[in-house]
């Protein structure tokens, strides 16, 4: 795509934007959450099957290595304050995929007096993933999502 | 096996003679019960009595009755169900006890002397329904937040409890708040009519 005449081959031109989108949706590192059942669902999505690394996506096992948090399971509330101090701990920019029912609105846990209504009264969210567990397909699509929406952010300000 | 709980029978009545409150065989399984006066006195002989040997303590785990078929057991609120297994006979025993004196505060000696997986059981019966058990070198909750105010397995305790959680902003941690959601009601609304199942009416 070089410009002819002006640019010398091999050489691309695009936008700060895109190049920088495409690094960032490209190599999105989650940290492990897992908090309950969904989290036999996301190491699915994770093993070779489903394989996460063909997106470029590695578990981490520190929030400081990683970009994205997905919360699988149910977020109890002595559980709260330490995922809050995992989320506070991911450099910027940062993500949060909300896994299952419970992690979405407390699911069938609900009406109990030990379990968050919903992850996001704690962290706040970009993509839910309804499904009692959902699926790794699930899953898959929620990160794919999850990339469409990274691409169509602007990091550089119009 | 119904042979060798026959035998068992025979030996605990024999040898603990009125401190048996009842013993019950029922679908295999032996239930004693005792009372709470004699209670560490019977289970260190059980364990230590070779004719018995019951050497493991399986679990331990607190009952609430008063919502029982009847109302609160005659005995009291509260009972204490044990399950020990003797390695050297193969045999398992289920013991129970009321606790009498039944005020907000039930009190039952702490089995920890005499096995000492008792401790984490004892935790957990103490955490969830607020029995105390005297003698016990640790008697902290083990499962519910670390602040946690009442017993929510007792069955006064409301289901949706008494605070929730959110993150504050401002002071930029996590905060406790009442609780915004109106408790829910739980019980079905199926009638079943009498000798359901062939179950006799209780």
């Amino acid at each position: 795509m070089s410009i002819e005449g002006i640019l010398h081959e091999g050489f691309i031109t695009t936008s700060a934007d895109k190049l920088i989108n495409y690094a960032r949706s490209g190599s999105v590192w989650p940290v492990s959450f897992g908090l309950a059942c969904c989290a036999i669902e996301m190491m699915h999505t994770g093993m070779s099957r489903y394989d996460l690394d063909r997106f470029g996506m590695f578990f981490r096992p520190s929030p400081r290595q990683a970009d994205l948090m997905i919360i699988a399971g149910t977020l109890t509330n002595k559980m709260a304050p330490a995922l809050r101090r995992v989320y506070d701990q991911m450099a910027e920019p940062r993500w949060v995929i909300s896994m299952g029912s419970c992690a979405n609105g407390g699911g069938y846990y609900h009406n109990s007096y030990s379990v968050v209504r919903g992850c996001d009264r704690i962290v706040p969210v970009d993509i839910y993933i309804p499904g009692c567990p959902p699926t790794a397909e699930a899953l898959l699509y929620g990160i794919i999502q999850l990339h469409n929406k990274i691409r169509r952010t602007n990091t550089i300000a119009r | 096996m119904s042979a060798k709980l026959q035998t068992l029978r025979q030996n605990l009545e024999e040898n603990l003679g009125g401190r048996v409150r009842s013993l019950v065989l029922d679908r295999g399984e032996l239930t004693l019960q005792l009372a709470a006066a004699d209670y560490l006195e019977v289970m260190q002989f059980l364990r230590d009595e070779p004719d018995f040997g019951f050497d493991q303590l399986i679990d331990l785990c607190g009952v609430d009755y008063a919502e029982h078929a009847g109302g609160a057991s005659q005995h009291g609120r509260f009972a204490v169900v044990i399950h020990l297994l003797s390695t050297v006979q193969n045999t398992r025993l289920r013991i129970k006890l009321f606790i009498e004196d039944c005020d907000d505060l039930p009190r039952i000696a702490s089995l920890c002397k005499i096995w000492p997986s008792a401790d984490w059981y004892e935790r957990e019966a103490f955490d969830l329904l607020g029995i105390v058990f005297v003698g016990h070198e640790d008697l902290r909750r083990i499962l519910t937040d670390y602040d946690f105010s009442g017993h929510p397995l007792r069955k006064d305790f409301p289901v949706c409890g008494h605070v929730e959680m959110r993150y504050d902003p401002e002071q930029a941690r996590v905060v406790y708040e009442p609780v915004s959601i109106i408790p829910r009601n739980n019980v079905p609304r199926v009638v079943r009519e009498a000798a359901y199942g062939d179950q006799p009416d209780v």
